[in-house]
């Protein structure tokens, strides 16, 4: 075993990201990792390589037991990883990025000897045949180009361990060949390789074994030939069924109040995106990490640059989406990141319910200040937030109730669109709970709700319908009746 | 017992500048009380204030959106300069006031408009339209003072008084309470703090972020230039480098106005309290035949304890 673990566990507060894995890397293979959103895939990962402290359990490297405390030390160990998000110094060359970390070689003892540098580098790439521009920065390369320079760079530091995660996310497919080619180059003089990626299909064409990860659970380690796609979306997840609900589901929904037709954005991340709500509709969007989710409602939102695409709101059109036309016309977004974009996290409760309507409290130029202290205390009782009162630092209050506050405000609008992205993350189950009550009953009294979660099961609970968005495309358009999660996964997995 | 150890840091946090300000009012007026705690003196150092504190509550708007503007020394020796020039080509006061005042306004404008629109640096930005604005003056006024000709109508504003109250005590009073009133009870005062506190959630609750800061830095100019007029008006003559350090000591003001009352927010009592500090500190100093460098080492090391004791008393930054 090159990499092994033994009763790992991770915890976040009292949350367990992974527990009791068990899990090991052979020699020489290719191991494929795959899981939902949130199975704990890269929480293992980052654990492997130092960016997170382990809780409990042993980690063994050939065989020894080590602890990792940090990215140097599971880089000493020979365990590299290519990350989604790239993890490459932007206004570096390819050279000084190769060498990050690494010892340099100097002339004199001092002065960092960059010809040698650079020839090392040329003799590697030669050997996998890679070209790259080494003299550019990395900012200025594709992102297959950043790919290989971190694959180089791997390769550089005679990795044991090579982890992938996610490397095709921006690739196109002839990238996408050249790389497998390079990955079994790697793979054949003795590196093994631990593969995550949310494409199935490449999980299939590239390993030998794969690794199913549930809720932060190992499901199981099988040998790659004895299953098929749906037997391993099977292990992905509890098959839930949207039961309970088929009574409350909406049938009979109002007329059309939002549509999206044919999204697409500047950073190619949203490619071809449209959807519906109607009054009365809770409309899912639902896809795995990365699908252009988030990015969606931030376009429609003007928060990301578009490239093309309409956005009809009650029949007419929205030019240039910025938030306050948006808040304006009655279209809201709840954002996923709460301290970030939507709450201002050092000023009052107050302060933060009325931020999207201070205006409306100025009468003749004078501002009311009894008015605007007497709506938000009419929130806060009906969020049923928990504070010392409304002067009370909105960054002391829980996340839960944080998220009330963010609600609150949103009502204050009175919306008839809510875009609502992960409201419901760290967030407690009560508070959750009332947050799904309160978008029922907007949804009842008229509002349309466009709902994104990456927990399916939350997402069968809540939705009427679902849209399924994968790789920054929207798909099929499901009616939340008797679905399962199996159903929803294979939309999700499907190879397009 | 650990809550009270809090409690006392707090208070210290809270209001440690006032008790400074009430020692080094105590000091003074010990040393030299006939000179320093004279009525005079008191209407002296308002009007000391004056200036000062006029720049400081436009840049305080700008510091309360997490910008800065360093060209407002250079647009108050700009404005000085120009009303000076216009005063003595005929132009009657109120006009070479009104004209100045636009015109820094303009500044002002481009500041935020370059700064919003590009989404670069206002720090840089600023210090840069600084330059451009001080070749300006000193294109205008030839690099001389302006004193040769300015009417004695262009001096009443800051010379004059109403009985022993000078007329830049009543401007400055007016002032604060125009931007009190402004920055806690006006739509725009809410806006400016939540752009403040975190910029993009208040762009996607829908405030108009690029208008807000570009209000604040057309507000800040204008300010400046006012300012400059005043002084020119007070001495009676225009440098084009006079307004110069204000921009420095503005900020300072605005740092200790930080510590007090809002913890870490940049408000206007705040500000008036730095400049009253400041005002104080000089004006004790002189009386006391201090040489100016000793003045300036003086007032230095009390900033850099403002912004200590600031962050000493938050637990929460360590």
């Amino acid at each position: 075993m090159i990499v092994e673990t033994r009763g790992l566990c991770k915890k976040f507060g009292s949350f367990y990201a992974l527990k009791d894995i068990d899990f090991a890397i052979r020699e020489g293979e290719i191991h494929g990792l795959v899981g939902e959103n949130g199975a704990g895939k890269s929480t293992l990962i980052k654990i492997l390589t130092g960016v997170y402290p382990k809780t409990s359990g042993e980690i063994f490297v050939s065989g020894k037991s080590v602890e990792i405390d940090s990215p140097v030390e599971s880089r000493a160990l020979g365990i590299s990883v290519i990350h989604q998000d790239r993890n490459l110094i932007p206004s570096f060359s390819g050279v000084e990025n190769v060498y990050l970390g690494m010892d340099t070689p100097k002339t004199h003892g001092i002065s960092i000897d960059f010809k040698s540098m650079r020839k090392k580098i040329e003799a590697v790439m030669a050997q996998y045949g890679i070209d790259l521009p080494l003299e550019k920065m990395a900012k200025e390369l594709s992102p297959s180009q950043k790919t290989m320079l971190e694959i180089v760079r791997a390769v550089m530091n005679n990795s044991k361990l090579l982890i992938l995660d996610e490397p095709t996310a921006s690739l196109t497919d002839k990238e996408t060949d050249k790389l497998f080619s390079l990955i079994r180059q790697i793979n054949s003089e003795g590196t093994a390789i631990l593969y995550v990626s949310h494409r199935l299909e490449e999980i299939f064409e590239l390993t030998e074994r794969i690794t199913v990860f549930k809720n932060g659970q190992l499901v199981d380690t099988v040998a790659t030939s004895s299953v098929d796609q749906s037997g391993l979306i099977r292990m992905m997840t509890d098959n839930w069924i949207s039961g309970k609900r088929d009574d409350e589901i909406h049938v009979n929904y109002g007329k059309k109040v939002f549509s999206v037709e044919h999204l697409s954005t500047e950073d190619g991340i949203v490619k071809d995106v449209s959807f519906t709500a109607h009054e009365g509709e809770i409309m899912g969007l639902f896809g795995l990490g990365g699908a252009g989710r988030t990015e969606s409602l931030e376009a429609v939102y003007g928060l990301r640059a578009r490239k093309s695409g309409t956005i009809i709101f009650e029949g007419k059109e929205i030019e240039k989406p910025t938030p306050s036309k948006c808040i304006k016309n009655g279209i809201i977004l709840v954002h996923e990141d709460r301290r970030g974009h939507s709450l201002v996290i050092s000023r009052s409760v107050k302060d933060n319910i009325v931020l999207s309507t201070i205006d409306k409290y100025v009468k003749h130029g004078i501002f009311d200040v009894k008015a605007e202290r007497r709506e938000a205390s009419d929130k806060i009782n009906q969020m049923n937030v928990l504070s010392q009162g409304q002067d009370q630092c909105v960054g002391e209050l829980s996340g839960g109730n944080q998220q009330k506050v963010v609600f609150g405000r949103a009502l204050m609008s009175a919306p008839k669109v809510f875009l609502c992205d992960e409201p419901t993350q760290a967030v407690d189950v009560k508070t959750r709970g009332e947050i799904h009550d309160l978008l029922r009953k907007c949804a009842r009294d008229g509002s349309a709700v466009v709902y994104v979660t990456s927990d399916l099961k939350e997402m069968l609970e809540v939705a009427d319908t679902i849209t399924i968005i994968s790789n920054g495309r929207t798909w099929e358009h499901l009616e939340n009746k008797g679905l399962t999660s199996e159903q929803v996964l294979s939309y999700c997995y499907k190879e397009r | 017992m650990e809550k009270k150890k809090t409690d006392m840091k707090a208070i210290v946090r809270a209001y440690g500048m006032i008790f400074a300000l009430i020692l080094i009012i105590v000091i003074f007026g010990a040393l030299n009380p006939r000179a320093f705690l004279s009525s005079t003196n008191f209407w002296n150092i308002t009007r000391q204030m004056a200036i000062l504190c006029i720049i400081s509550l436009g840049a305080t708007l700008i510091m309360s959106v997490e910008e800065f503007d360093l060209s407002v020394g250079n647009i108050a020796s700009f404005s000085g300069v120009l009303s000076a020039l216009l005063a003595i080509s005929g132009v009657p006061f109120f006009f070479a006031l009104v004209i100045s005042i636009i015109l820094s306004a303009v500044v002002g404008f481009v500041n935020g408009f370059i700064v919003t629109r590009f989404r670069v640096m206002s720090f840089i930005v600023t210090l840069a339209m600084g330059q451009v604005i001080y070749g300006i003056t000193y294109w205008l006024s030839d690099g001389a003072i302006v004193f040769n000709g300015i009417p004695e109508s262009f001096k009443v504003l800051g010379t004059g008084k109403f009985g022993p109250v000078p007329y830049l005590t009543v401007l400055m009073v007016v002032a604060i309470i125009v931007f009190q009133y402004l920055m806690t009870r006006t739509a725009m005062g809410r806006k400016l703090y939540a752009i403040g506190g975190n910029e993009m959630a208040s762009k996607v609750a829908g405030i108009k972020v690029k208008t807000y800061k570009t209000i604040a830095f057309t507000i800040s100019g204008a300010m400046a230039g006012f300012a400059g007029v005043l002084l020119a008006s007070r001495i009676g003559s225009a440098s084009p480098t006079g307004g110069d350090a204000y921009m420095l000591n503005s900020y300072a003001t605005i740092f200790i106005g930080k510590t007090l009352f809002r913890e870490g927010i940049p408000n206007v009592l705040g500000t008036v309290v730095g400049v009253a500090l400041f005002t104080i500190l000089a004006n004790g100093l002189t009386i006391m035949q201090v040489p100016t460098f000793v003045q300036n080492i003086v007032t230095g090391i009390i900033i850099v304890f403002a912004v200590v004791f600031q962050k000493m008393g938050s637990g929460k930054n360590e």
